[in-house]
């Protein structure tokens, strides 16, 4: 079987099987099989179940732009849970809570099935060696998507499981048993999930077929506002992150870095750096220098003694890698293309403007780290990581040390923020080279210097937008767009070949609008500067172009850029979801009504896994800046599990999205990245933070995500108010009326 | 060299009396609740009080504090006459408006609030976004944390 064959039967669904068989499919013995183990193992009643992934995102180019959430499809064991003596649940999930309050949802989904209180389920991060696997790693907003389905089957196969069990326990007919906040109750006599399972330590049986799911008109949780399971801890000082890992005799790593962006290691030696203070393990091999010391601060003073050649590679210059990310118009991956868009722009009176967006760091304040520890006996390693993807970390790991796979252990910690970072695996490879190094545990944690220069980056963008209007309609519009990579640096090379464009780097590139001839093409760009993963990969960029074009034409067409988007929705079920968000967002701002002197609103709008949002900006001018008053979303995410948790993921995005439009501006000098720390690179403040209002539309009965798509129309309806407040169209992010526009 | 942190005593080594407080803290002692975000003073994620003070842990060195109070978040609970534990009205307050996200700049937040509502006990909106301004939130939370400073200057209002 080729490479390609390979990934297609992973990743693309046999849905026919799977309709037909679907208990079969679904279910399989985890290699643990069920045991339960109260008390002295403490392993309790583990209960896996396969899960899916999101079949559209991983198919073709439509399926991509209108994600569904997931099938469940072919996967390895994921949802596994613990009944714990004292009548608690304990849910292992592999997807990591980095602050979206997933934890908190899926206790609320797993709740619901389980018929326990929803205060009764701990929630915890799975560690590769209890057999799950997930593929995804968390990210895309995908984590209530792709489990609330199977993660509700695995809770009532448990609960239906439990209550045979009782029914037997109690001499009782199973129909004669309820359930109710986690008591199993029948002649009589009631028992906690606890009490029935350490009845009977063994083996069980996996009840098939899968038991019918409550309806959502039954549901107590889901929908309630639940306060975060992890706040405690977290607000107390108590809670572990992966820069907070630690073990007795642990020792700190330092790796050499190039300083340019081209740079390379040449020749390493030890130099003087064994006979630095606290220097235990100097590591100097290909392209790897690294030094292990009893401090972090005398594990870099360490490094400063190696003897270390670089080549510092080619000296890339800000303007040289604009140039490059620039739409040509001859080339590039066609994604989107209804009627005949080129005939119609061929000639006539095209309307046309470019926008660029560039560099962005995450800024995420925890910088990614691990604690690596190898058993002496066997050499198996065990790594504590802050990672938004275990399992790749493991793979990696095993790799790098030429172990198998399952001589590789990781558990995920809290992450102090990931927004894509935190889904690379260097960290745990560099920890665990030196723990073998060092024969002791180590851990490494990288600086801000590192995290800003030897990470990877969001991709700069380049858009060229051209549209015909017929009197107040579009008749054809155009999206060409170029991008660094996105998606393809951590793709395998079949993957690539299979999709052809990069996913990440035109999400949000598509023209969501009922336009009879329109088209989208992406140029992808291999820069010399890592890029990758970042919170919506191309949605912000992509939107700021898209929205910020359609307000143009609205003007163009002298029509109100709210009635000019109504318009032009599409009549499907997303255009009427649009609809919807359009009229709540601009109603709860104020739209048409008189405002305070001197300040405008701009609106904007996008559709991201399904979940679509409306933004508008209320702005003002102050000095010459742009000052930001308010913020209005409105967001549809399908169902909503936690309006709180939803509205804060709005919220939050809304300060990312305004810190890249009126900020972030990271640039390459001499080779260089410029920022090595905040002080070059500021963050959004409180002080420059507007008010936050936001609108859900609870549209059931599925969950789409929250996490990402309210980042998308920030900066185009910062821009579009910024117009109407001075006439400067603003086409390059960060916004200034001084400088690029 | 001695140390008090939360009123406990710890004996530290003095042969680098210029390393940083925060790798004292987090590394040596293993009070982990105080975070790295920066190395250079911006972010504001370690910050603990220094006789009283908000100070950047990772900007200060050890030999700066020698004899002199520090407080990190793990000390910010209130020993209760009967030996339980009671949440100081910054902690109460984030939890009760939902503060965080990730919670990574959260004891840097509650620290810098903490202090400040020490000096200003009944702040209006903008003295408590001028004094939370030098602390990052990448997650956003920065809307929920003025609430819930103002709020915890309510609950300490209350309680006393």
């Amino acid at each position: 079987m080729s490479p390609l064959d390979d990934l297609q039967q992973k990743l693309v669904p046999d849905t026919t099987e799977t309709a037909n068989k679907p208990d079969k499919k679904r279910w399989r013995l985890s290699r643990r099989g069920f045991l339960i183990g109260l008390g002295v193992t403490g392993v309790g009643l583990a209960l896996g179940l396969r899960y899916g992934v999101p079949a559209g995102r991983l198919a073709i180019a439509d399926s991509f732009d209108n994600a569904a959430p997931p099938g469940t499809v072919e996967g390895e064991p994921m949802t596994w849970f613990d009944v714990l003596p004292d009548n608690r649940i304990r849910l292992h999930t592999p997807k990591v809570e980095m602050g979206q309050g997933v934890h908190t949802a899926l206790a609320q989904i797993a709740a619901e099935e389980l018929a326990v209180r929803w205060e009764a389920i701990d929630v915890v991060h799975a560690s590769t060696a209890r057999g799950l696997a997930d593929g995804l790693g968390t990210g895309g907003s995908a984590t209530v998507s792709s489990l609330f389905v199977p993660l509700r089957e695995a809770a009532a196969t448990l609960r239906e499981m439990v209550r045979a069990e009782a029914a037997r326990q109690f001499g009782a007919d199973v129909s004669a048993v309820t359930v109710d906040d986690g008591a199993f109750s029948a002649n009589g006599r009631s028992l906690g999930y606890g009490e029935v399972v350490a009845a009977r330590v063994g083996e069980w049986e996996v009840l098939e077929p899968t038991p019918a799911l409550k309806p959502l008109s039954e549901f107590r949780f889901v929908g309630q506002s639940k306060q975060r399971v992890d706040f405690h801890d977290k607000l107390t000082g108590q809670a572990i992150y992966g820069y907070d890992a630690r073990l007795p005799g642990m020792l700190y790593g330092a790796v050499a870095r190039p300083s340019t962006v081209a740079g390379k290691l040449v020749s390493a030696a030890p130099g003087r750096a064994l006979e630095q203070p606290g220097v235990v393990t100097v590591v100097a091999e290909d392209g790897f220098a690294a030094v292990v010391a009893e401090s972090r601060a005398q594990a870099y003073a360490g490094l400063d003694a190696m003897e270390l050649t670089w080549d510092e590679g080619r000296l890339w210059q800000q303007a040289e890698l604009e140039e490059m990310v620039t739409v040509h118009g001859d080339r590039g991956v066609v994604v989107q293309r209804d009627g005949n868009p080129d005939a119609q722009l061929r000639d006539g009176e095209v309307i046309e403007a470019t926008y660029r967006t560039p560099f962005a760091a995450h800024g995420q304040l925890e910088p990614q780290a691990a604690l690596a520890e190898v058993d002496a006996d066997s050499g198996n390693v065990k790594v504590w990581i802050s990672t938004q993807f275990p399992d790749n970390t493991r793979d990696a790991v095993a790799e790098a040390l030429g172990l198998s796979k399952d001589a590789v252990e990781v558990q995920p910690t809290y992450l102090g923020g990931g927004f894509g970072r935190k889904l690379s695996t260097n960290i745990a490879v560099e920890a665990a080279r030196l723990a073998r190094a060092a024969g002791r545990p180590v851990h490494v944690g990288w600086n801000r210097t590192e995290e800003f220069r030897n990470g990877y980056l969001r991709p700069p963008t380049h858009h060229r937008l051209r549209a015909k209007l017929d009197g107040d309609r579009i008749v054809a519009i155009e999206h060409r767009q170029a991008s660094g990579e996105v998606a393809f640096p951590f793709s395998p090379r079949a993957f690539r070949v299979l999709l052809g464009a990069d996913f990440g780097a035109w999400r949000g590139a598509t023209v969501h609008y009922g336009v009879p001839n329109k088209q989208t093409v992406t140029e992808l760009v291999k820069l010399p500067v890592a890029t990758g993963w970042w919170r919506g990969l191309g949605l912000l960029a992509n939107t700021f172009a898209i929205e910020s074009f359609i307000d143009e034409l609205a003007h163009t067409a002298g029509a109100d850029p709210l009635d000019f988007r109504l318009r032009h929705l599409a009549s499907d079920e997303r255009g009427q979801r649009f609809r919807e968000v359009l009229l709540a967002a601009t109603a709860e701002a104020g739209w048409g009504e008189t405002l305070p002197a001197g300040r405008a609103l701009g609106l904007a709008c996008s559709s991201d896994v399904k979940t679509v949002v409306a933004q508008v900006a209320e702005v003002s001018l102050e000095n010459g800046t742009i000052h930001v008053h308010r913020v209005v979303t409105a967001m549809d995410p399908g169902l909503v599990i936690n309006p709180d948790g939803a509205t804060a993921q709005a919220q939050g995005a809304v300060v990312m999205g305004l810190s890249s439009t009126l900020l972030e501006d990271l640039q390459v000098q001499d080779g260089q990245i410029v920022p090595g720390n905040f002080d070059r690179y500021p963050l959004l403040r409180m002080s420059e933070t507007p008010d936050l209002d936001v609108v859900l539309r609870n549209s059931g009965p599925e969950p789409f995500g929250v996490g990402e798509p309210p980042i998308g129309p920030v900066a185009a309806a910062v821009a579009n108010a910024v117009f109407t407040l001075t006439g400067q169209r603003l086409r390059t992010l960060p916004l200034s009326l001084n400088a690029r526009a | 060299m001695e140390l008090t942190i939360n009123q406990a005593r710890y004996d530290v080594a003095d042969d680098n009396p210029g390393r940083m407080l925060i790798w004292v803290i987090r590394d040596e002692l293993g009070l982990i609740g105080t975070k790295f975000g920066c190395g250079a003073g911006i972010c504001g994620s370690c910050t603990v009080h220094v006789d009283g003070s908000p100070m950047r842990s990772c900007v200060t060195p050890l030999q700066a504090v020698a004899g002199r109070e520090i407080r990190t978040v793990e000390g910010l609970v209130e020993p209760q006459a009967d030996g339980s534990l009671r949440l100081h009205p910054v902690q109460q307050a984030f939890i009760d408006e939902q503060v965080p996200q990730c919670a990574w700049c959260m004891s840097g937040q509650m620290m810098t609030a903490a202090a400040f509502l020490a000096d200003n006990p009944a702040p209006n909106d903008d003295e408590i976004v001028a004094a939370m301004s030098g602390n990052y939130c990448r997650c956003g939370c920065y809307t929920r944390i003025k609430t819930a400073v103002a709020r915890a200057a309510r609950l300490s209002e209350e309680a006393s």
